[in-house]
Formats: C-alpha cells, structure tokens, sequence
C-alpha cells in the first residue's frame, strides 16, 4: 500500500464515519437569532411572578406586623454586585439602599488595591471612588493602560442597567483629566452557572469572564485560557478591533501608548520582508494576542506574494513570518502535459538533490501536484540527519520550494 | 486566461474530493470560503449549510482524532458550525478558512477535554457499535479507523487525519498544531510507517 492509497483510505474512513448534525446546527442558530423575544418574555414572566410572590410575601408581613424583620432584610441582603476590573479585580456587594455589604478582592493586586480599608456600611458611591482612587495611586491606572471594566449583576435588569450608567459616568468624572482620559467598559451581567465557573476556575470577575465571552465569540480562534490573563486594556485593545453589537458599553479609546504601535510594527514587518512601502497592497495592521503576548498581526501583498508578519507589540521582535505566492494574481494555465511536456521524476529528483547538494538519500518519496495552478514534483527524502521537502517546477524544472530541518 | 469552471459540489462531497475532482476549482475553493464566511456573518444560513457540507468531515475527523470519542466528536461538530455562526464577523480572509474552522474545532476539543477531566475519566470508547450502526461505513473503514485509534499517538493521529482528510501541508499542520515542522514531519512518516505495517 502505497502512502497516497492510506491516506485515501483514511479519507474515506473518517467521511463515510461523519454523522449528519446540520438540521441541529440550523435549528440552534436559527434559535439565537430570534431567542431576544422569547428569552424577554420568559423572563418578563418570571420578574412578574417574583414581583407577584413579593407583593404576597409584603402582605403577609404586614398582616403580620412584621415590619422589623423587612427592614432587616432589606439592609442586609445583595440586592447587587458591583465589580471593577483593571488587571486588579475587586467584587462589591451591595444592599438596595447601596450601602455596602463586603469588598472582596479577586486576585493579588485586588488585596494591594483594597488594602486595609473598611467599606462597611458606606455608600457604594464612596467606595468606588475610594477603590478607583486606590488603582491610580498604585499604578494599576495610567496613561499606558488606561482601560476598566464596570459590571453590574443586579437581579432586575432596569435598576442593574441605570446603576451601571450612574457608575460608569461617576468614574469616567473621576479618571478624567487635562492629562489623562480613560477607557471605560461597562456592562450589566446575567448570572449564570457557567461564567460563575469560569471565574472560579480562572480566579477572575464573572464580569471579565462575560467580557472574555464577548470577544471569543467574535474571535473563536482563542481559546478562554488565552485570554483570562490579560488585563482590561489588553481585552479592550483585542475588542477595539473586533466591533459587535454586545453588551458592553464602550467610553474612550483603550491606550496603546505601552506598545510600539502599528507604524514601527509595519516598517519592522516591510524590513523583514525586504519589501518598499510603495510597493505594496492590501495592507493590514491588527493587534492579536499569541501565546499570552499581545503582538501586531501585519499582512499586506508585495511583488506577487502574500506577507503575514507578527510582531511583539512591546519589543518589535519578529514572532511569525510567512510569505506565500498571491493567489490573487493571474492564475497560470494548468500545465497538463498536453500542452507543455513534464520534466519528469528523475529530472525533479536530481534538481532536488543537487539543490540541496547530497547525493545518498533514504525515505525517498515524490508525487506530481498542483500548487497554485502549476504542476509540482513534490520530493522528500531524508539524508545526513535533515529532511528535505522540496517542490519543483515540473514544466520548468525550477526549484519552487525548499526546506530542509533536523530528522529528529 | 480561460474561464475558471467550477463543479458543482454535490451533498457529502468533502473538499478533498472536490478539489482533487477539479484542479482549476482550487484557486476558486478558497475564494468561494471566503465568500461563505462572509455570507454566514451577514446571518445567511444557506451559506452556513455550504458550508458544512464542503467541510464537516474535515471537522469530525480532526475532532475524533483528539477526542476518541465520538459522541464527544459529533457534540464539538455541532457546537464548531454554532462557533462559526456567531464568530464569522470576526473572521478575517488570509487565505485559509479551513484552518481557522479547524482552529475553532481544536478549541472546543481541548474545551471538551477540560470539563471530561474535571468531571470523571471516560472509559475507552468501545467502537464497534458506534461504527456498525452507521451507514455506509465498510469493513475497511472500521479496520483503518481502528488502527488509527490504537496504533497512533494522539499527536501523530492530528497530523496523519489533518493531512488525509483535509490536505494540508506539513508546515500548515504545524500551526494549527502548534508545533515545529520537523516535529510535524518526523512523526508523521513514523505514524504512516506503523499504520502501513499494521494494516498489511
């Protein structure tokens, strides 16, 4: 069995073993495009029930004389929790009167940030500044990322929503000056059984966790674990550049004043490729995140090739560089053999080998292929501890491709 | 230059097939994924039905051969098209948009794989009933899907399914995978090389 007649065995085996789920997948999308509606009523008549055993439960109480025991409850139960977001995540608990119930910090630096402050008691307006205040003196705050998230989780969604607008206008006040303008992300959020294990498992907000929510389901190519551990400003920088209609609320631009920005990271990205500025099209500069570190994602088209170039938005180090033949340029007619006569496979073999300057090799393999409309002897072999994997023109003979890496 | 003549892809036709069918369709294969991607973000569930025939077997495999589960593999099927769904707005052509559907079935296997190690370790699924009752699959199907299971290292099945199924280069299995290329390279001659012993 040849290695073309496994891998088409295998191709088979996998296609005719694929079930069928599209009807579902419909069904499913179908189903969340059009779920708003149905989701408000559901929960239009849930907040009417409540509402409904909360007029019977004020009743019974009053019937009952038990107006002290209401009073009790009022002052001491969450009617909302606040969370403020930078890299430091501080959770605060408050009653319906907005009187603060707890302060819990969520990290490290959300224990820096509280300190030994007792908010016990005070009003959620003097602890928010008081705690914003805390960010900026210890420089969690600044010009370089200047980006935090408010979230609200209040039961009723009107009260969670004008609370959140209160806030989000109290802080931007609050950070904003001749010298420094802030980027505030505000939202309302739904309780849920999985953000509260995202956050759990991740040690963030359930606020960031829904924030995270938002930008993976803009950019499926991340995973949650890429993204918990950046902060805000890094979230707001990924979100900038990925616009959708969601939740959060947007005030400011995030700062990329720590990063070398995208002019240095395109001329870093030209240089690689040793390509001209005016030369080139379709040029695109996007920040993106890769394994953990924030980078600018740089495409453009240059002399017949498509350049991706990733540079480290902090240090301008290369991290990735592909180039590729455009495929958007005329495309060659396909070389069939009828019109224009093939090498052959000893003529491809020996412009391989020569190429790469050895003679004795083993795990010889070649196969004809088309590559971008033009027919290539692909060849690997293996010789001296190296594999070689080449691609030679077959009409030309010219060495397309070539690549040679340790066997390990 | 001639006018570019595409076949019409008929239902459960992969784009393997599809493309190996017709050799000046490739260059329009990826423009007409594109193009599907684009149609899905503007909310066209017709496109997202293309979409899922040109790809979904591409999907399963890719899932399967890193979860080894199928039930699991056929639920990452389903919850990828609804990632794509949602997330096609943020998708941006470079030319490969079966990579990054393959990007986002990898994912939500590794996903999958998180929640199954936090709630209790499968048993190794037993294959044969799954397989038997599915139509279409041959005797020989069963044999190399059995072998890939039990004779491959995970890795070297992502690459050996990878490569296969949905015709990608070594270089391009090396980053979806994440991996270096002669890492990619040498381990998939070795699973090629215990697979063709195993099956002869």
């Amino acid at each position: 069995m040849t290695e073309r007649e496994l891998n088409e065995k295998i191709r088979q085996a996998y296609t005719h073993a694929a079930p069928d789920v599209l009807d579902a997948v419909l069904s499913h999308c179908g189903e969340q495009k059009g779920s708003a509606v149905k989701m408000t009523k559901t929960n239009n008549n849930r907040r009417w029930a409540v509402r409904l055993a909360g007029l019977a439960a004020c009743l019974c109480l009053l019937v009952g004389g038990g107006f002290g025991l209401l009073s009790y409850r009022a002052n001491n139960s969450v009617d909302a929790i606040v969370s403020l977001d930078v890299n430091p995540g501080v959770e605060i608990r408050v009653n319906k009167k907005e009187r603060v119930l707890e302060v819990k910090p969520l990290n490290e630096d959300g224990r820096v940030i509280v300190g030994d402050m007792d908010f016990s008691g005070s009003d959620l307006k003097v602890a928010v500044n008081a705690l914003v205040g805390s960010m900026l003196k210890n420089g969690y705050l600044n010009e370089l990322a200047n980006s935090i998230l408010i979230s609200v989780n209040n039961s009723d969604s009107t009260r969670g929503a004008q609370l959140r607008d209160r806030l989000t206008t109290e802080v931007n006040d609050l950070l904003r000056t001749e010298a420094f303008s802030p980027a505030v992300l505000s939202q309302t959020v739904s309780r849920s059984d999985e953000l509260r294990r995202l956050a759990g498992e991740y040690g963030i907000s359930e606020g960031k966790a829904q924030l995270i929510g938002e930008i993976l389901a803009q950019k499926p190519q991340h995973t949650f674990a890429d993204l918990a551990p950046l902060s805000i400003n890094e979230l707001n920088l990924l979100r900038s550049h990925a616009p959708s209609e969601n939740h959060v609320e947007s005030v400011g631009t995030a700062s990329d004043k720590a990063y070398i920005g995208e002019a240095k990271a395109k001329e870093i990205a030209l240089n690689k490729a040793g390509a001209s500025s005016a030369a080139l099209t379709d040029l695109e500069i996007e920040m993106d995140v890769e394994d953990g570190v924030m980078v600018y994602e740089v495409e453009f088209k240059c002399g017949g090739y498509e350049y991706d170039c990733e540079v480290n938005a902090l240090t301008g180090a290369v991290v990735k560089f592909d180039r590729e033949t455009d495929d958007d340029q005329p495309v060659k007619p396909v070389d069939d053999g009828a019109s224009a006569a093939l090498i052959g496979e000893a003529k491809a073999r020996t412009a391989a080998l020569t190429h790469a300057g050895v003679s004795n090799v083993s795990k010889y393999e070649c196969r004809l292929d088309t590559e971008n409309g033009v027919k290539v002897y692909e060849i690997e072999f293996k010789c001296g501890g190296y594999e070689y994997d080449y691609e030679i023109n077959a009409v030309t003979g010219a060495v397309v491709k070539a690549e040679k890496n340790l066997d390990d | 230059m001639p006018p570019l003549r595409i076949n019409k892809i008929t239902r459960g036709e992969t784009m393997l097939e599809f493309a190996s069918k017709n050799h000046t369709a490739c260059e329009a294969m990826r423009v007409d994924m594109d193009d599907l991607l684009f149609r899905i973000a503007a909310g066209e569930q017709a496109a997202l039905a293309q979409l899922y025939e040109h790809t979904h077997a591409s999907v399963f495999g890719f899932a399967l051969s890193i979860l080894k589960n199928t039930h699991d593999a056929e639920d990452v099927l389903h919850d990828c098209y609804v990632a794509v769904w949602q997330g096609a707005a943020g998708y941006r052509s470079r030319g490969k948009p079966l990579a990054w559907i393959l990007t986002v079935t990898r994912n939500l296997c590794l996903q999958q794989l998180r929640t199954r190690s936090r709630v209790a370790d499968l048993a190794p699924e037993d294959w044969e009933p799954y397989l038997a009752d599915k139509e279409g699959v041959t005797l020989e199907d069963r044999s190399i899907l059995r072998s890939c299971m039990e004779q491959l290292r995970d890795e070297e099945r992502q690459i050996v399914t990878l490569h296969a199924l949905s015709g990608f280069k070594h270089r391009e299995i090396a980053a979806i995978l994440q991996l270096p290329l002669p890492t990619v390279l040498s381990k998939y001659h070795r699973a090629v090389k215990r697979l063709k012993q195993h099956l002869q």
